[in-house]
């Protein structure tokens, strides 16, 4: 390999870890729902049942970075703070959709629009769970 | 004293004195056979006390698999969506800190009485950062009564320069590769030309660097992934101008409503989708007569939390393709436990 291919190596390598120390950790207050979509109601607003799949997308997408109780860890924000549970269920619809990449939030457009529905359902039962 | 060890069969009957193995693997692999396991064949004991190297060798698989469960025991359930594709990329990259290892392989039947090859690949994924993910994929290649060899390996990265959803989403990507003409995993296809039959021992000689880059445009509508991929492809060891390809995908999965219990054969867990990919030329020979393009069906199973399996057929459309490529892989994917 040549002294040239070892540098550039070195340089990438060097960049992926201060890009890797870098990702943003903490809430992103600059992100903010569009108004059109943060008015958007819950359909399963009323079927309080679908919560329970929205407990098991929770623990197979969620629970990684914001902790099995929703209250945190070092690599997302608690999602039980007065500010995301101040939020509207479109609001909370929409930055699961979409992500904010630079911040870290992966983008769960992949899910069906139903199963986003459930996690915010979730996300308010969250609330009321105790601490553990 | 050629073993038996639980592989294909092609490879079981390589596995022997000068069959290509080293040692030390056909030890480990003689030490997690259930066949030449000491512990479940006490006929064996007797041989195996006179080879510490071989206890050695158990320790050393032994202490592995602890280092694995515990590596496995600290994970927790991963949040990635494996794409159902096999060629063409979608714009969801792996989450910040998680890492993937998956295992697959393409066989391939050819036209004209060529030999049918299968060419497996290992892929270990790291999500850098929520816009960076950086993929290592080494490879290979057995050629139905033509050997097997190790055709190199790739670097890959992706990133996404925009951090939200939008109807088309861009992400770009760059690869290293260091690969030799025996190399038929075919995660793409460039330029023109069918494969070259020479034999592996001649093919794995011909070593090339290559750059190459696409562009990714990817969007979720109504439920559906719609993705489009442009290949560049430039081979850095020889002047053959620059080669292209495309590939493009639709997915869909099967899912609606989650159920609040965990299932394994239910519709949300299934994706399906067809893709379709193909070489377009180069800049010194825009010609298609002689191009591969393939159409293919692809499906994928998300087993549990953590881990998916893929399955793709590939019909070819023309007559430099194969007539069918195969491709079945299997992911399992871990991220290290946090806490605030």
């Amino acid at each position: 390999m040549s002294r040239r291919m070892i540098i550039a190596a070195v340089a990438v390598m060097l960049f992926a870890l201060i890009a890797h120390a870098q990702q943003a950790r903490d809430r992103d207050p600059r992100w903010i729902a569009p108004a059109d979509a943060a008015e958007k109601s819950n359909p399963l607003a009323s079927r309080p049942e679908a919560v329970a799949g929205g407990s098991k997308i929770y623990r197979q997408r969620c629970a990684t970075c914001h902790g099995e109780n929703g209250r945190g860890t070092a690599k997302a924000p608690d999602l039980t703070a007065p500010g995301v549970q101040a939020q509207s269920d479109g609001a909370l619809f929409w930055k699961i959709s979409s992500g904010n990449t630079h911040a870290g939030m992966p983008t769960f457009s992949f899910l069906p629009e139903p199963q986003r529905w459930q996690l915010v359902l979730q996300v308010r039962a969250l609330r009321v769970q105790p601490v553990r | 004293m050629p073993v038996t060890v639980l592989m294909t069969p092609r490879r079981a009957v390589n596995v022997g004195p000068g069959s290509g193995w080293s040692e030390s693997v056909r030890d480990v692999r003689d030490a997690v056979s259930p066949v030449g396991c000491p512990a479940a064949n006490p006929s064996l004991s007797d041989s195996f006390s006179k080879h510490s190297r071989l206890q050695t060798s158990v320790m050393h698989s032994r202490f592995s698999f602890v280092v694995v469960a515990c590596v496995l025991g600290m994970s927790v359930s991963a949040v990635a969506q494996e794409r159902p594709y096999f060629v063409t990329y979608d714009h969801y990259l792996e989450e910040p800190g998680n890492f993937e290892i998956a295992v697959a392989s393409t066989t391939g039947f050819p036209k004209a009485g060529n030999p049918s090859y299968t060419a497996p690949w290992l892929e270990l994924e790291y999500g850098l950062t929520g816009w960076w993910t950086a993929e290592l994929y080494l490879e290979g290649v057995t050629m139905h009564g033509n050997g097997s060899a190790f055709t190199g390996l790739r670097w890959e990265n992706r990133f996404r320069p925009l951090k939200g959803e939008h109807a088309i989403n861009p992400v770009l990507y760059v690869e290293y590769e260091r690969i030799n003409e025996g190399s038929r995993i075919q995660k793409e296809i460039v330029g023109s030309g069918a494969l070259a039959f020479e034999p592996i021992s001649e093919l794995r000689e011909a070593v090339a660097h290559e750059l190459e880059g696409k562009l990714i445009l990817s969007s979720a509508m109504r439920g559906w992934n719609i993705a489009e991929n442009v290949i560049f492809e430039k081979n850095l060891s020889a002047d053959e101008g620059i080669e292209f390809g495309y590939s493009v995908g639709v997915s869909r999965s099967l899912g609606s409503l989650a159920t609040g219990t965990t299932c394994h054969v239910c519709r949300e867990n299934f994706t399906l989708g067809v893709e379709a990919f193909g070489g377009l030329g180069s800049t010194v020979d825009s010609a298609l007569t002689d191009t591969r393009h393939y159409i293919a069906p692809v499906f994928a199973w998300r087993l549990t939390d953590r881990s998916t399996l893929k399955v793709s057929n590939g019909f070819g459309l023309t007559n430099a393709s194969d007539h069918h490529l195969l491709r079945i892989g299997y992911s399992y994917e871990f991220a290290t436990r946090s806490v605030r």
